[in-house]
């Protein structure tokens, strides 16, 4: 990162996505501010460092994860179910998920959800970790620009949340029925028309906040470790080399410190998108009739 | 030093000013992407769902409700295991206190029996030896009675002898004394007969 901060001097630059390939396309003119939303710029990217991030993550997991799961203490029936090596931290995390983030929010329906769960987990850990990974700095080295964090990017962010949104509402529909539609009125009929609207939009508020903490998140971790690194160079050129390597000495520990944090903000993340996806389908899912009728009744 | 933070401050407002603005030239959009990064989220995320899906959730959700299933069954097992044994503890308790409690009735009754057997042969003892006593009193009484009897028998032949003896001859001293003597000689004689 460093030999691209000294290059540039906007951190932002080395946060943001660069396009490596684009086609232009004149959505905006079609469709107006949802063709604008979906191509701002009037093209559309082929490849990019983020996406060229969110490849590298989709291969890893599909290479590795199936590998490592297979790895048991033995092959007799005591052993075929007793994983070893990194299937036990494998297993303890979706273990975990599974027990204690999915099945509090689903509950009869967790094994229904939760291969889609452990997906999006794994998925956005995967992109925020590599996202840590100096690939940017090297690629720079031969004059490419790979790497970066794909969760930093808006439109990664809000494809995930827009897929809970799907799996909110259809399945919501599916597995809720009337139950569900009857969850947009909470309140009498007659306010129907004031409620209804209202839920609609805390549903789009919440997939919008959704996608809006992972990016923000991600990105914000980012450009303070550029400003911090930028910090050397603009102390180099006001205050010559003395001053850039006294400088450098602070702001290499303060980068070390930012990258624990990061690397912990990255498996937060990860955690907090997938424990509110769980949560979001639960409450679309998961209706506590029983309850509804104590307090009926007690109201009677 | 001083210099220094004041340096650093400076910088960071001057980075937070050049965010804000958008970078130097307003080239740098933190938003920047378009569609085309959701179609590749997509497409790799669903890819993901489904590779995973069958070659790594697939095997750990098995395993796991394979585990949980074995578990639950276990201590189900165990907890059977636990209450068939106490069950049986119970019923084997029950049978060797009747086992003892029967041993010592038996030991009871054996000794009762043996009580009234052993009384029964000591009384058998006395009377059998009671009429044995009194056949043998009777026997000696019997043989005396006979012996007294064949005595007098004797006794009067014996003076009927003398008599007639005393008859027929005139005794003098000498032969009276001979004749008494001769009468003993024949009774001791016919006693030891």
């Amino acid at each position: 990162m460093t030999f691209s901060i000294l290059a540039s001097g906007n951190p932002l630059d080395h946060v943001i996505q660069h396009a490596i390939k684009t086609t232009p396309v004149d959505l905006e003119s079609k469709w107006g501010l949802f063709g604008w939303v979906l191509a701002p710029e009037g093209e559309i990217t082929i490849l990019s460092d983020h996406i060229t991030m969110i490849i590298v993550a989709g291969i890893l997991l599909t290479l590795f994860l199936p590998m490592l799961v297979g790895k048991r203490r033995g092959s007799d029936e005591i052993g075929s179910m007793v994983p070893s090596g990194f299937a036990n931290l494998l297993e303890t995390i979706c273990q975990y998920l599974r027990k204690e983030v999915a099945e509090p929010a689903l509950q009869q329906h967790t094994d229904r959800f939760i291969k889609y769960i452990w997906s999006v987990f794994f998925f956005v850990l995967s992109m925020n970790l590599l996202g840590l990974l100096p690939i940017p700095a090297i690629s720079a080295l031969f004059g490419t620009h790979i790497g970066g964090a794909a969760t930093g990017n808006i439109y990664t962010t809000a494809t995930l949340s827009i897929l809970t949104m799907m799996m909110m509402v259809l399945n919501g529909l599916r597995l809720g029925g009337m139950h569900y539609i009857a969850h947009f009125c909470p309140g009498p009929l007659w306010l129907a028309p004031l409620l209804v609207p209202v839920e609609i939009i805390g549903l789009c508020a919440k997939i919008f906040a959704l996608s809006v903490r992972l990016f923000a998140n991600m990105m914000a971790g980012h450009i303070l470790l550029a400003v911090l690194v930028g910090f050397i160079l603009s102390a180099w050129s006001s205050m010559g080399s003395t001053g850039g390597l006294i400088i450098a000495v602070p702001v290499v520990l303060a980068s070390v410190a930012i990258t624990m944090l990061e690397l912990f903000v990255a498996f937060l993340q990860a955690y907090i998108f997938t424990f509110l996806t769980t949560l979001f389908i639960g409450m679309c899912v998961v209706f506590h009739h029983d309850d509804h009728d104590e307090s009926h009744a007690a109201a009677h | 030093m001083a210099k220094v933070i004041v340096f650093m401050v400076a910088s960071l407002v001057m980075s937070s000013v050049a965010l804000a603005s958008g970078g130097e030239g307003g080239t740098a959009n933190p938003f920047a992407g378009d569609v085309g990064n959701a179609i590749w989220t997509l497409v790799i995320f669903f890819l993901v769902v489904i590779v995973l899906g069958k070659f790594a959730w697939g095997p750990i959700l098995s395993a796991l409700q394979k585990r949980e299933d074995f578990i639950t069954d276990s201590l189900a097992s165990a907890k059977k295991d636990r209450t068939d044994a106490e069950a049986r503890l119970a019923e084997y308790t029950t049978k060797l206190d009747e086992a003892r409690a029967e041993a010592t009735a038996l030991v009871d009754e054996g000794r009762r029996d043996a009580e009234v057997l052993k009384k029964k042969i000591e009384e058998d003892a006395k009377t059998e030896a009671d009429k044995m006593l009194d056949r043998a009193k009777r026997e000696i009484g019997l043989a005396t009675d006979t012996a007294i009897k064949d005595l007098y028998d004797l006794s009067g032949k014996l003076a009927v002898g003398i008599a007639s003896k005393i008859i027929r001859k005139e005794l003098d001293g000498q032969q009276h004394n001979r004749l008494i003597a001769e009468s003993i000689d024949e009774l001791t004689a016919s006693q030891k007969n």
